[in-house]
């Protein structure tokens, strides 16, 4: 277990493909980067799993409430994973 | 001195003594009727001479009327002038004791031939002077006067005529009578100093000084003559004619004084040898007497028979002591006295010039004296003797005590011993008992040997007591004999129970060690029942034939091991038998419970019993259960059999599948009904299945768990088979995915070969999963330049429940996929028509109503955003 933190700078897209969410029963999971990215670049890696979005806990959201927390930072993106 | 014829002058002697002194008498009544100077001479007269008597007797008068009255006085008078004793005096004050006393005396002057004639007692006693004086007087008159007798003159004129001859060398004296004559006092003088010239120079006196010359003679007789005064001179001048009584009486006391005359010498020598006479015939009497006390007294003294009590000797002894001290002084006076005037005797007939006294034949003082020390020998020889009888006496009176003290002490001690010895109370007795009767019994017999001694000193008692001749020696003896008597038997009876009881020791004591061996023995025995009834009846499960050939065999041990346990079972019965006899045959009352252990006989009989009941039902079990065991090898050869055919079979069908699954030639549907064949032959094989499944069943009601002769288990058959069904079915199913694959990706029968080559070739294991490596391996061949980033994402994609494989559909999916993936990636709407063409109609109209219109600028109208509703839908966006 292996908690990192990053901050992508804005704005999207950020290069990366969110699966999973509390209402899919699945824990947020990074399942595809685009090659060059911005969070390929970051050093984000496939299967890493989402702990927090921009210091919220992101253990306990659905995958809309995830997506739209990442929709809403513009000038920055800051992650917490796991791998 | 001057010897002068002596006449004889009489005066007014015409009577007899008798008449005479009547005579007298009768004068004498007048005068004392006519001349109180007369009765005051005569009391002065009268007193001193009675003094002069009395103070021979220690005492003295006073006056004369009133010291007579009780009589008393008057006795002693007579009795120190007559030398006699008188009656004893009536010590009574009453007036009757003094009439008694004065009678008393005038009684013993009567024997003495005097005749009283009016004078009485009373008289007396009541203090009639006239009475008294006359009373005094004649006393005088007859033991002073009366027995004078001068050249056969006596009394008053015998007193005359010796005063005449002694005064006749004196020319200036003439003595003619008893008054006038003496007035001058040269009588007086004269008669003194014819019989003693040293007292006074006669030449000197003077016939005018008649007072000197009275007091002179007065004080000389008084002094050097023992004659106290008894005149008073001035009396004598001055009457006319003194007091011829009072003048006799002090002149007659000069005569005593004086008096020796022939005939008196004569009369004192025949008095002195009529004296003499006397003592000597008193001696002979007295040592006669004596000699004959000796000789009574003696064999008193010598007698030597023994008294039997010592109350008896005690009283001779008193009676002894009564002589030594009450007896024997009278006689040791009297021998003394006899000494005495033996002495005296011959002292005074030395004096008198006569021959001694040699007393009578046997009567010598020698003959006293040996007699007496005959006597002290006797005497000493008794005392001796009484004494040592005494002391016998003593010894076997205090012998014959302590005999019967000691006896009456064994008595007593030996009270109940007989019963005691005689008890049979170890007939009832446990071992413990019996010690403790021993314990006992030892006590008793070491009482008993102190007692030994005891019983001798008896015995030895009664021995001296026979020997000193003890009176009441036959009683002793009777009760020694009755104490040795019941000694011995004491003896024999303790020896008696001493063997009793050690008997009974040794009987109990074998039993209480037969006890022991049977504990000892049995408790081991028992221990090897129970294991042997626990192992007999021990529940076994066994699950081969060799476990129960084994157990068998075990059972057979055992059995080999009961003739050595039959052995030891009897061994007990014997020790428990043995107990048995011995109690019975001594009578010893054993108890019949083994202190040593808690096991009975009859519980081990028991136990014994049992176990030859368990041996052949262990061998019956035991036998059925090897039937058994070989039914369940029967039946595990039965399935082995079949499992052993049916396993291959299977493994066979599985390796058909897999290779036509791989098989590269030929088209899917070939395939297809190859696997279909198969499906039918493997279909129409279950029933030997459902038969392998019977057989299980009845192995597994058998409860048999193994069989060594197949390593198939049912399980394995059974997974096996469901394997087989369900892969042939996935195979299948796979073939139609393929096939569906095939025909909804486009993909033609040549691609799907070279999919098929490619896989098959990184499929390294050939099961028809690629791993992991071979799938990064087949990657990299098709030109994949993989991160391990990249590739994570891809295994992520291909497999994405994680199961480490790919499989070959997978496989196919994602080639077709990452063909047909970015088709659609950069397009993030979607048209409404596109979906109504697309999918049908229902699913359309979903999305249609769902999906969110494309917002986004550069959109053509009626553009929807399918990548939330996908988002929603998949769970996946891209952000």
């Amino acid at each position: 277990m292996n908690v990192y933190s990053i901050t992508l700078a804005g704005p999207a897209p950020w290069g990366f493909r969110l699966q999973g969410g509390k209402d899919f029963s699945m824990p947020l999971t990074v399942s595809r980067l685009t090659p060059g990215g911005k969070a390929a670049q970051a050093g984000v890696g496939v299967g890493d799993w989402v702990v927090s979005i921009a210091q919220l806990n992101a253990e306990d959201m659905t995958h809309v409430e995830a997506q739209n927390q990442i929709r809403a930072a513009t000038d920055s993106l800051s992650l917490s994973l796991s791998r | 001195m001057m010897t002068q014829v002596e006449t004889l002058v009489h005066y007014d002697n015409g009577y007899g003594y008798e008449e005479e002194y009547m005579l007298q008498e009768d004068e004498w009544d007048r005068d004392m009727l006519l001349d109180p100077a007369w009765e005051k001479q005569q009391r002065k007269t009268f007193t001193a001479w009675c003094n002069s008597h009395l103070r021979k007797a220690g005492t003295q008068i006073e006056n004369i009327e009133e010291d007579f009255r009780n009589g008393l006085k008057l006795m002693l008078l007579l009795e120190v002038i007559s030398g006699e004793r008188l009656p004893k005096p009536d010590r009574g004050k009453m007036r009757f004791h003094k009439i008694a006393n004065v009678n008393k005396a005038l009684d013993f002057i009567t024997s003495k031939g005097v005749k009283l004639v009016s004078i009485g007692a009373e008289e007396i006693t009541d203090g009639n002077v006239k009475m008294t004086l006359g009373m005094i007087w004649t006393i005088i008159l007859r033991f002073a006067i009366q027995d004078i007798s001068v050249e056969e003159t006596s009394a008053k004129e015998g007193l005359l005529l010796w005063c005449q001859r002694k005064t006749a060398p004196y020319r200036n004296v003439n003595i003619q009578n008893f008054h006038v004559s003496w007035k001058d006092g040269l009588a007086f003088c004269a008669l003194i100093h014819r019989h003693r010239p040293d007292l006074l120079d006669y030449s000197k006196l003077n016939k005018d000084d008649p007072l000197g010359n009275l007091n002179l003679a007065f004080d000389i007789a008084e002094k050097h003559l023992d004659i106290p005064k008894m005149l008073d001179a001035e009396d004598i001048i001055n009457t006319p004619k003194p007091d011829e009584r009072a003048i006799m009486t002090y002149v007659s006391c000069f005569y005593h004084a004086f008096a020796e005359t022939a005939a008196n010498r004569i009369c004192k020598v025949l008095g002195v040898n009529q004296e003499n006479e006397k003592l000597m015939e008193e001696y002979e009497r007295l040592a006669s007497e004596l000699l004959e006390w000796i000789r009574r007294t003696t064999p008193w003294l010598e007698n030597r028979t023994a008294e039997k009590t010592m109350g008896e000797m005690q009283r001779k002894l008193e009676d002894f002591r009564d002589y030594r001290r009450m007896h024997k002084p009278p006689k040791v006076q009297e021998k003394c006295q006899l000494e005495i005037s033996f002495n005296t005797l011959q002292t005074k007939l030395r004096i008198s010039n006569r021959p001694a006294f040699m007393p009578s034949e046997g009567k010598m003082v020698s003959d006293i004296a040996s007699a007496w020390q005959g006597l002290d020998q006797a005497e000493k020889g008794y005392e001796e003797w009484l004494l040592t009888e005494i002391r016998r006496l003593e010894r076997l009176d205090h012998l014959a005590e302590k005999f019967r003290q000691k006896a009456t002490t064994h008595e007593t001690w030996a009270i109940g011993k007989e019963q005691i010895l005689s008890q049979k109370d170890y007939e009832t007795a446990s071992l413990t008992e019996i010690r403790a009767l021993l314990r006992r019994h030892e006590g008793f017999e070491s009482d008993l040997a102190a007692h030994q001694d005891r019983v001798e000193q008896i015995a030895a008692i009664a021995q001296e007591l026979n020997e000193l001749d003890y009176h009441d020696v036959a009683t002793v003896n009777q009760r020694c004999q009755a104490i040795c008597d019941l000694w011995d038997q004491l003896g024999t009876l303790t020896q008696k129970r001493r063997e009793a009881l050690e008997r009974t020791e040794k009987l109990l004591d074998t039993i209480d060690q037969l006890f022991l061996e049977f504990a000892k023995r049995t408790a081991p025995f028992n221990n090897w029942m129970e294991g042997a009834m626990e192992d007999l009846q021990d529940m076994f499960i066994v699950h081969t034939i060799e476990e129960v050939q084994s157990l068998i065999a075990a059972h057979e041990q055992f059995k080999a091991t009961l003739p050595e346990a039959e052995g030891e079972r009897q061994a007990i019965v014997g020790i428990h038998n043995e107990v048995q006899k011995i109690s019975q045959s001594y009578g010893v009352v054993a108890s019949s419970v083994n202190p040593y252990s808690t096991i009975t006989m009859e519980e081990l009989l028991d136990k014994w019993d049992k176990i030859k009941k368990l041996v052949p039902q262990r061998d019956g079990s035991l036998q059925e259960e090897m039937a058994r065991q070989h039914s369940h090898e029967r039946l595990r050869r039965q399935f082995a059999a079949q499992a052993n055919l049916i396993g291959p079979w299977i493994q066979a069908r599985m390796e058909e599948i897999g290779r036509c699954s791989l098989e590269l030639g030929g088209a899917l549907e070939d395939q297809m009904t190859q696997l279909k064949q198969c499906e039918h032959v493997i279909v129409t094989y279950k029933p030997n299945i459902d038969k392998l499944e019977a057989d299980h069943q009845l192995i597994q009601e058998s409860l048999v768990f193994d069989n060594k002769h197949t390593n198939y288990t049912m399980e394995h058959i059974r997974v096996g088979w469901e394997l087989l069904l369900t892969t042939v079915a996935r195979t299948i199913n796979e073939i139609e995915t393929q096939i569906l694959t095939r025909d909804a990706k486009g993909i033609s029968q040549q691609q799907m070969h070279e999919f098929r080559s490619s896989f098959n070739h990184f499929d390294r294991k050939k099961n028809g999963a690629m791993e992991t490596d071979d799938f990064r391996a087949c990657l990299i061949s098709m030109g994949y330049d993989l991160g391990e980033v990249e590739f994570a994402r891809i295994m992520l994609l291909v497999d994405s429940n994680a199961s480490g494989v790919v499989s070959f559909q997978s496989f196919i999916d994602f080639m077709t996929r990452e063909t047909a993936d970015t088709d659609t990636a950069d397009q993030p709407y979607i048209l409404v028509e596109e979906l109504r063409r697309e999918l049908p109609p229902d699913q359309a109209e979903y999305c249609i109503m769902r999906m969110p219109p494309y917002k986004f600028p550069g959109a053509p109208p009626g553009a929807l955003d399918y990548t939330s509703f996908s988002t929603a839908l998949y769970g996946e966006s891209d952000l």
